[in-house]
């Protein structure tokens, strides 16, 4: 497993490279792959059938470590405040744990087939967990109003995703806490109109 | 609408109907969207050169509409209210023209370098609208406010984009009338924390 998990990050940054180079996702191989790292084609087979279950697996990966924390994070919380600063600290741990590449990471999760496909199944997951979490920390909301304002959760987190991928790290950071602040208002409005 | 104009939407409609259907760019050929169409390739050809061409155009035709809208209605405002309306008709007008496979043709646009560039370029457009209408729509505001806010609503509206290229008419419209709301509430905060 540790293997796997060390070769997905040295795969996957090396695609990312090739990708960045060659512009197009079918020009990059599992063959290229192998000889940038010296790691024999057999042994790539044995873990990826192809470029794109690399991408698969990699954002999988990523979201399996951030769905953890998150669970984690709801287990331990009790009163509404513990609940409002889970949404925080998860907006918080995206922007920290977004890599200098996640640009063409996140490109590739819109475009490959298998990887839109994980990211839309995601998305459900992520949903359910926020909406959770938004009726624990704020208390009181019919039914509606919270699977509506969950919907716009997700909505404005994923723009904010597209958003951040493409600009600089330390700019990433700048945004986060305006961003926050405009879900922390979004979701004081009880009734939502 | 001339016959040439006709054919030219056959095209992009069939192509991008294949494209959702294959999945992926490399899968769709124009020789196979003129058999499809009943057509010679070359009378494809004399208006795209690649399938790349096609996925491109329609990006092109669908922001180059927007930015008309707005352009035009940036000259007759002239009250607050009008930058309100014309920021919430921008919405409007935008789930109405986006195609039934919006979903492929957003895909589709994170494939190709290209289409990264138009999107990178569109994105200026409307981040430039966006504090033109914030700073005349709800006045008062600090510049550094405004920036910030319109970074926001673009944020926002690129969620938008994505949550609803694969709804339906009125799914899209329920989804849009929640973040009209969402906006308003944002931007009627002057001063912005």
């Amino acid at each position: 497993m540790k293997k796997e998990s060390a070769l997905t990050d040295k795969a996957i940054s090396n695609a990312v490279k090739l990708l960045r180079k060659s512009k197009k996702v079918e020009q990059v191989s599992l063959t290229n792959i192998s000889n940038q790292l010296s790691v024999p084609l057999e042994e790539l087979h044995a873990y990826f059938s192809n470029v794109e279950d690399i991408f698969l697996k990699a954002q999988k990966k990523d979201w399996e470590k951030t769905h953890r924390i998150l669970d984690k994070k709801i287990r331990q919380s009790k009163t509404p405040g513990d609940f409002m600063g889970i949404l925080d600290s998860f907006f918080e741990q995206m922007v920290t744990d977004l890599s200098q590449d996640a640009d063409l990471r996140y490109e590739m999760s819109m475009y490959l087939p298998a990887c839109h496909k994980y990211r839309e199944k995601n998305k459900k997951r992520l949903e359910k967990k926020l909406k959770k979490v938004i009726q624990k920390g704020w208390p009181g909301k019919s039914t509606k109003v919270l699977e509506r304002q969950s919907a716009l959760i997700i909505l404005i987190f994923y723009g904010f995703l597209d958003h951040i991928v493409h600009i600089d790290k330390p700019d990433r950071k700048k945004i986060l806490r305006d961003f926050s602040n405009m879900v922390s208002l979004h979701l004081q409005d009880r009734k939502f109109f | 609408m001339k016959n040439q104009t006709k054919l030219k939407l056959r095209i992009i409609k069939k192509t991008m109907l294949a494209l959702e259907k294959n999945q992926q760019v490399h899968k769709v050929s124009l020789i196979d969207v003129a058999a499809e169409l009943n057509i010679k390739p070359e009378d494809i050809y004399q208006y795209f050169q690649d399938i790349e061409e096609v996925i491109l155009n329609e990006q092109i035709y669908i922001n180059k509409k927007i930015e008309n809208y707005l352009t035009k209605g940036l000259k007759i405002s002239k009250v607050p209210d009008d930058y309100k309306q014309l920021l919430e008709g921008c919405l409007d007008l935008y789930i109405e023209i986006l195609p039934d496979y919006a979903n492929a043709a957003l895909a589709a646009s994170y494939y190709l370098p290209e289409c990264l560039e138009e999107r990178k370029r569109a994105k200026n457009f409307y981040m430039g609208f966006l504090r033109q209408a914030i700073r005349k729509g709800w006045p008062g505001k600090v510049k550094n406010v405004v920036d910030r806010q319109a970074e926001l609503v673009l944020i926002t509206i690129y969620g938008l984009y994505e949550a609803v290229s694969d709804k339906n008419i009125s799914e899209r419209k329920k989804i849009t009338a929640d973040v009209k709301n969402m906006i308003n509430l944002h931007l009627q905060d002057r001063l912005f924390f």
